[in-house]
């Protein structure tokens, strides 16, 4: 009697255990990709002074293969984000990143920015038509988006369309903004549309790089 | 007492004890998934409605990926070469596809590519170093299972599947990490002359096909499309397409060996830039520019020498079909010929006909449909074409003739209730109409064509229904036979659109409507295409066609001979010959034109085994069948015949594959493989090539974070139950 008591103490104290080291591990995890989307903002924010004072090449850390294309400010108030160049997982989770399928923000056509709704734009929820969302390139040139379209879409059936007759800013992230779970098919996607560069910048206006890229299909030769 | 307490002790404990095991359990099940779906990974779960996936897909790249903050993986490139050998009217053409892996896994490579439907494809050849393997056809359950036992053996391994009848698949089979493996398959086709000229055409492109109810097929960007396509229509029968598109990525290279056997007046290529050689080396180079005249070659009539044509840039993207063009020095009025090749006490025979050119236009009143598709798939420069053609279609019409237009894209509607007869108002009207129209939504052909049929046509007028489309729709079957239902005695004629239509459909619809076909791949074509369909429209050149041959020989016709042909179309007539008599062989053709008898007698000229009329027999037969089957003909009984004619001819069909397989296994034991699709090129300017998709914008922490806190929970309540409930200190304390 005693020895089937203390076997069953044992289990039970092994089984108590064990769910605490998973819940260990799981907030670890979860507390890492917070930590890393933080941090990460913080060294790409050093870099980006850098890339502002003439150094196109400089990477946030020494084995990165990606580079801070812009600097993005969705609402006032907010800290900005630094948009990281190319889609990929990895860039992800350290920033926003931009599809560079498509224009950078303030050229004459569509700029994509994708993030993360758990982190850095789990702020696009708050966004409203008509507010504003402000983009620095390296170069200092500054423009202003007015948001314009806020939608949620199926990714598998829709796709971003790149060309369009004035710059345009397209914010992608996940949807819905309280879903537990990764890897649904809804995107919410916020349109804004260019009212034009605000100084203090160099003035430039945007759209004066349009040779980067073509404006549409070639069309018949 | 104190038995009954311990015995509900027991029982509670067991509870909490089997629940938190449970639990516990759950959540190592939910675990792998959690990181299994980070963002930034390829997920086939996501793209898929769950049932369609075979398990091994499931397991395998689920887990086999690593987690997310993984570099993103170099995508698979497929290289594509043409060669062909133009003869006459057969063209042989090898395609050779290497498939080079630049990751550090084993991969299996899939892609789905295009051919023209009527392409005999029967042989397959996998060069795997040094050595050649030779593919073999079989029944496809067959075929894929030798390829999969080969697969899980570590072996390399090739397969040729046909997922519609003018798309197919390859699945190359352990490609090793930072190497490559090339495959070749090669078809026949026949190119016979349409409106004054040879055309081969090499499908490079795929507009995605749409599917009604279910969007575009998959996902056009799936990474899996071409796996789950087969899964889904053979599990679920469910029809989607095994695509998966993306900008222009792949690459091509076209060699092409022309011997017409005829002295040539022009050769060019439509879209691509050229370089054309004489068989006498003299180089004649397509002058720089970009000019659609700078792309033709001039040749000094009388020149009958052969050509060798390549492309100007040896690796072009492939986003565009490639259509080479030649046309005769001579251009006889009536041009007639029959082939024969013999094969044991068999005779395939192939008969080629271009009938009489139409002078006069007809003085028939006609009452036309216009259908126009401003579905998704034609935004870019295809809408603009397909308005530029429905305008000309409207200035054509003569007044005392009635017209209609119908714009369709996920719903339908009409410029007018019913036809209106022609007038400065009318056409004032639909021009304002055609300059509205917008390309945006998805391809439900049917409301249309319904819409089209609806209306009786109004006495003494020829009803004529002209469908200007790309025809990227899945339910090709559906539509074509709601066509060969409703037709009657009206006619339809399909305009295909942009740089890669569905031929198939175009061509199938054209056959059901007892119409004809034309291509507008360019803006500049629109005007010389429309005329081309105009003259068909406005009279067909031959009707109540029938063939004699000599003597007491039965024949096999391939596919029935069609009731009207039209000015430019060529008759091409494949059939299989017991009897045939030793001398004096020629063959009787008999129909009327206007009315008047017509009657020719064609010579059967026999040629070498090589030529390959028994393969092309065999590929129009199935396609007859398959046409059979899908007009309420038995499927069981159309899928044996099929099936014993590939088999028999060594062409693939929908239910017979090529599959090549190496001995010595490559990967070595132990080592896992993962699957990819190599993306097959949208056309240029079409939606897909100027689109992005989505990236997977969400992370695992909230999940994680909850399974951590109830972990916690779990713990907690673990926890309760032993050291706070009050006979804990009892018992323990009697210890």
């Amino acid at each position: 009697m005693w020895r089937q008591a203390h076997h069953r103490q044992r289990a039970h104290f092994v089984t108590m255990a064990v769910a605490l080291a998973v819940g260990l591990v799981c907030l670890g995890h979860s507390g890492w990709i917070y930590t890393k989307a933080f941090i990460a903002q913080q060294l790409i924010g050093a870099t980006w002074q850098r890339v502002q004072a003439g150094q196109i090449d400089a990477k946030p850390w020494s084995w990165a293969d990606t580079r801070p294309v812009a600097k993005l400010t969705l609402a006032h108030g907010l800290r900005a984000l630094l948009v990281l160049e190319g889609s990929s997982g990895r860039n992800l989770a350290f920033g926003p990143v931009h599809d560079p399928a498509s224009v950078l923000p303030g050229q004459l056509g569509n700029s994509v920015i994708e993030g993360h709704r758990d982190t850095h734009f789990s702020a696009l929820r708050d966004l409203r038509l008509g507010d504003r969302v402000g983009i620095e390139l390296p170069d200092g040139r500054r423009a202003s988006f007015a948001v314009a379209h806020l939608q949620v879409v199926d990714s598998r059936r829709s796709r971003i369309v790149l060309d369009s007759e004035a710059p345009r800013l397209t914010l992608v992230t996940c949807y819905p903004f309280d879903a537990i779970r990764p890897g649904g098919p809804l995107r919410y996607v916020v349109t804004a549309d260019w009212i034009g560069p605000t100084p203090p910048g160099r003035g430039g206006s945007p759209g004066d790089k349009r040779g980067e890229r073509t404006s549409g299909p070639t069309g018949p030769t | 007492m104190a038995a009954t307490h311990f015995r509900q002790h027991v029982s509670w404990e067991r509870i909490t004890n089997w629940s938190g095991l449970l639990i516990l359990l759950s959540l190592a099940l939910v675990w792998p998934a959690a990181f299994a779906v980070e963002p930034g990974e390829e997920l086939p779960a996501r793209e898929l409605r769950a049932p369609e996936l075979p398990a091994r897909v499931q397991s395998g790249s689920l887990l086999l990926k690593s987690a997310s903050d993984a570099p993103a993986v170099e995508a698979m490139r497929v290289h594509t070469g043409f060669r062909a050998e133009v003869t006459g009217n057969i063209a042989r053409v090898q395609v050779s596809q290497q498939f080079t892996n630049p990751s550090d896994d084993w991969v299996e490579g899939l892609y789905v590519f295009p051919l023209s439907a009527d392409s005999a494809v029967d042989e397959l050849l996998m060069h795997v170093g040094e050595r050649v393997i030779r593919g073999d056809i079989q029944p496809r359950d067959k075929a894929r299972a030798a390829y999969e036992t080969a697969r899980s053996e570590g072996r390399r391994a090739s397969l040729v599947d046909q997922e519609r009848p003018n798309m197919f698949t390859t699945s190359v089979a352990n490609i090793a990490p930072h190497s490559s493996i090339t495959v070749e398959i090669a078809y026949l086709e026949t190119i016979a002359r349409r409106d004054g000229r040879y055309t081969l055409r090499l499908p490079l492109a795929i507009t995605p096909r749409y599917n009604p109810g279910f969007g575009t097929g998959t996902d056009p960007a799936s990474p899996m499309a071409a796996r789950l396509a087969h899964a889904a229509s053979s599990v679920l029968g469910v029809n989607v397409t095994p695509e998966r598109v993306t900008s222009p990525q792949q690459q091509v290279s076209i060699d092409i060996q022309l011997a017409p056997g005829f002295p040539l007046q022009t050769v060019e290529s439509l879209h691509h830039q050229i370089a054309t050689t004489s068989d006498d080396r003299a180089v004649s180079e397509v002058p720089a520019g970009d000019s659609l005249a700078s792309r033709s070659v001039r040749i000094p009539s009388g020149d009958s020498l052969g050509r060798h044509i390549s492309l100007k840039e040896s690796d072009l993207p492939a986003d565009r079909d490639f259509e080479l063009v030649w046309t005769p020095a001579v251009m006889p009025d009536v041009q007639a010929a029959v082939f024969a090749e013999h094969a044991g006490a068999e005779t395939y025979a192939m008969l080629m006909l271009t009938p009489p050119q139409q002078q006069s236009r007809s003085v028939e009143r006609r009452e036309v449909e216009f259908i126009i598709d401003t579905s998704g798939s034609m935004e870019g420069p295809s809408i603009e074409q397909a308005r530029a053609a429905l305008q000309m279609g409207v200035d054509r019409l003569s007044s005392g003739d009635r017209f209609n237009i119908i714009r369709f894209s996920n719903t339908a509607s009409s410029l007018y209730e019913e036809p209106q007869p022609v007038s400065e108002a009318s056409r004032a009207l639909a021009s304002h109409f055609i300059a509205s129209l917008r390309a945006a939504g998805g391809t439900e052909m049917q409301p249309p064509l319904e819409l089209a049929f609806a209306t009786a046509p109004t006495d003494g007028l020829l009803r004529q229904i002209v469908f200007i489309t790309d025809g990227s729709v899945g339910n090709e079957a559906q539509i074509i036979s709601l066509i060969r239902k409703n037709i009657g005695d009206a006619r339809l004629f399909t305009v295909g659109i942009g740089g890669s239509p569905n031929a198939f459909f175009l061509q199938e619809a054209a056959t059901a409507g007892r119409g004809s076909y034309t291509y507008i791949a360019e803006r500049e074509q629109v005007r010389a295409r429309m005329e081309d369909l105009f003259r068909k429209i406005e009279s067909p050149a031959l009707v109540d066609l029938s063939v004699q041959w000599p003597g007491s020989a039965k024949s096999e016709l391939a596919a029935p001979v069609p009731g009207d042909l039209y000015a430019g179309d060529p008759l091409v007539v494949l059939a299989r010959v017991t009897g045939l008599p030793a001398a004096n062989q020629a063959l009787t053709l008999s129909g009327r034109t206007h009315g008047i008898a017509w009657v020719q007698q064609i010579p059967i000229v026999s040629v070498t085994q090589q030529a390959g009329i028994a393969k092309l027999w065999a590929r129009e037969r199935i396609g007859a069948l398959v046409r059979q089957r899908n007009f309420g003909g038995d499927a069981a009984e159309a899928q044996a015949a099929i099936t014993e004619i590939s088999l028999q001819h060594h062409v693939v069909s929908e239910f017979t594959s090529l599959v090549a397989v190496d001995d010595s296994p490559a990967r070595p034991p132990g080592v896992v493989d993962r699957s990819e699709q190599a993306p097959t090129s949208a056309p240029a300017g079409s939606y897909w090539a100027n689109t992005t998709g989505f990236a997977k914008t969400a992370t695992a922490a909230p999940l994680t974070l909850l399974i951590g806190l109830a972990c916690f929970a779990v713990a907690a309540l673990l926890y309760f139950p032993i050291y706070l409930r009050p006979g804990h200190a009892r018992r323990f304390g009697s210890m």
